[in-house]
């Protein structure tokens, strides 16, 4: 940004100004993001339950955290909903877009449809799916036993299975417009005109797709997965209604096991889970962005 | 028409029709069951249509949903009004004022959202404790300011460096402070992504959750999505047509507004997106 002249001063009035100008802001962002980072941090360190004083125990709540099997149940149940909602996510996103981008009769009314998921608030769609999971008179089970896809209700809520993609579902449902607009986006800049060279030189309708759009297509379908593998580590929500983190704590995400520590009263445990939470995401957040390098350099 | 073309008729009609069912689906169902006396009916036969789960929400003092709501719109609008104003003023400053730091101020913003909600919960709730702010409208407004305005701020910025920056010399020139500068020539010409900035902090507080179920105890300061969370029937079994009822008031104004507004938001989306 500031590039080149650095051997010309900054004028006083004006630097000072800035900063007047960006203060509310660092100060707000300082006391309630910054500062309670820190004191998680800090908080972690201690044994801090209601019912006792205070103490410092050092590492002991990561080394309890890390040997307890309730972490890394819930660190798998986090990566894998994550893989599962985000590669869903991908695909439906990728469809949906390819879709939107071309030109028929009713497309003005599909990019706004689209957008209605995403503009219901999580936790009305999160009661809807609830509904929709009903085991007796749920509109899912009603449509899955009367198409003839299995012969038996599902227990959506009662099993791990039925409970893992009863969240994944609802997830996908409400992100996948998201996806949708990114991609679309990405989908627009593509110029026109190649798909009529190769359209001259023979190449049909998938060819196109996996040689052109695809490709191309690819940084901004990495950025959209950024967005939506950050948002599924740390999710919550749903859980909180659709599960409650059962059947037996199987679908209980990193957050919900730290908000269980925090709901328990215990502090310094929800706060060790928090920081954890965090480098988890950071983490898998770093592990993206070299993808996401990679796939620009191939261009 | 070739073989080619009517491949791709069939798959557009097919997608579309799939795409229609997907969003629009769960949704329908929701009106539905809010209209209907009983949600049990695919499997009893029998149902009968009315509005009386409305009424019962809006009227029965005990639900408290025109409290949740309330609380709600207030939150969200106060939270999108100050974040206007202040991430404007940031973005003003990082994008047109020559001070040591400008680049690396909005980084360091952009860093301060990658932490997630619950890494910071746990402290504000202490924070507020000791504060005796929890269960107030602040408790939820200065966190919701804080984990906006940093998605705010990229948007703002990206708008504000497209207009010339001969304007705000020959502005400065004629003697007009920096602060009339922003609100007389840059506010007017970036209202498009100031409105889409400001639109999309209202939707993300009208739907946030963690803070709000952490640092609220009671239909004094409780949000919406933690009314319906937690909402119970008066006999144990969950009173599905009240909360559909309740769930489509509660979604209506965010679809009305984001099928107005799709332009903007999509708009904001995107800047927030390309430079995150």
């Amino acid at each position: 940004m500031a590039s080149g002249n650095f051997l010309q001063q900054y004028e006083k009035g004006e630097v000072r100004t800035a900063w007047i100008f960006i203060a509310p802001l660092l100060l707000i962002v300082g006391v309630f993001v910054l500062l309670p980072v820190l004191g998680t941090f800090y908080t972690s360190l201690f044994l801090d339950v209601s019912y006792l004083p205070e103490q410092f125990v050092g590492l002991r709540n990561y080394i309890d955290l890390l040997s307890s099997p309730d972490f890394w149940q819930a660190l798998r149940f986090t990566l894998a909903y994550t893989v599962a909602a985000v590669t869903l996510e991908a695909f439906f996103g990728v469809m949906f877009a390819l879709l939107l981008n071309e030109a028929f009769p009713g497309r003005g009314l599909l990019r706004v449809v689209i957008l209605i998921p995403w503009a219901i608030p999580t936790i009305v769609s999160a009661r809807t799916w609830q509904l929709i999971y009903e085991y007796t008179y749920g509109v899912m089970n009603y449509l899955v036993v009367n198409s003839g896809l299995v012969s038996e209700r599902i227990n959506w809520m009662g099993t791990e299975f039925g409970a893992f993609w009863a969240l994944v579902f609802a997830d996908v449902w409400k992100t996948t417009p998201f996806v949708v607009l990114i991609l679309l986006a990405g989908l627009q800049a593509i110029p026109e005109d190649i798909y009529q060279q190769a359209k001259v030189d023979g190449a049909g309708l998938f060819r196109r797709f996996y040689k052109i759009t695809l490709p191309l297509l690819m940084p901004v379908l990495v950025i959209s997965l950024i967005f939506r593998t950050i948002d599924s580590l740390r999710m919550f929500d749903l859980v909180y209604v659709l599960t409650g983190g059962g059947p037996g704590g199987s679908t209980r995400t990193l957050s919900y096991l730290g908000f269980e520590a925090f709901a328990n009263d215990n502090f310094g445990m929800g706060s060790t889970v928090s920081v954890v939470t965090f480098i988890v995401a950071f983490a898998i957040t770093l592990v993206y962005l070299r993808a996401g390098k990679f796939s620009e350099q191939l261009k | 028409m070739t073989r080619e073309e009517i491949i791709k008729s069939c798959l557009i009609f097919a997608t579309g029709l799939f795409l229609l069912a997907f969003t629009l689906g769960p949704f329908i169902w929701m009106i539905w069951i809010s209209l209907a006396d009983r949600a049990d009916f695919l499997v009893t036969g029998q149902v009968e249509y009315s509005l009386s789960n409305y009424r019962q929400v809006l009227t029965a003092h005990s639900l408290h949903f025109l409290d949740y709501l309330s609380n709600s719109l207030w939150i969200s609008t106060i939270t999108a009004i100050i974040v206007t104003l202040f991430s404007s003023m940031a973005a003003y400053a990082v994008s047109r004022m020559r001070f040591p730091g400008r680049s690396l101020v909005p980084l360091l913003i952009l860093a301060m959202s990658m932490f997630p909600q619950i890494s910071i919960v746990g402290y504000l709730f202490e924070m507020f404790s000791k504060a005796g702010l929890i269960n107030s409208h602040m408790a939820l407004i200065l966190p919701y300011i804080a984990w906006t305005i940093p998605i705010a701020l990229w948007i703002n910025m990206s708008y504000f460096t497209q207009i010339p920056l001969d304007l705000d010399k020959a502005a400065l020139v004629d003697g007009a402070g920096r602060m009339k500068v922003l609100y007389k020539i840059i506010f007017p010409l970036a209202l498009p992504g100031i409105f889409s900035s400001a639109l999309l902090v209202f939707i993300a507080c009208f739907n946030e959750f963690l803070f709000a179920i952490m640092l609220t105890i009671d239909y004094t300061a409780q949000t919406l999505p933690v009314g319906i969370a937690l909402f119970q029937g008066l006999h144990g079994e969950i009173p599905w047509g009240n909360l559909m009822a309740a769930s489509a008031i509660a979604s209506v104004p965010l679809v009305i507004l984001t099928l107005i507004f799709q332009r903007y938001i999509v708009a904001g989306l995107m800047g927030g997106a390309v430079k995150g």
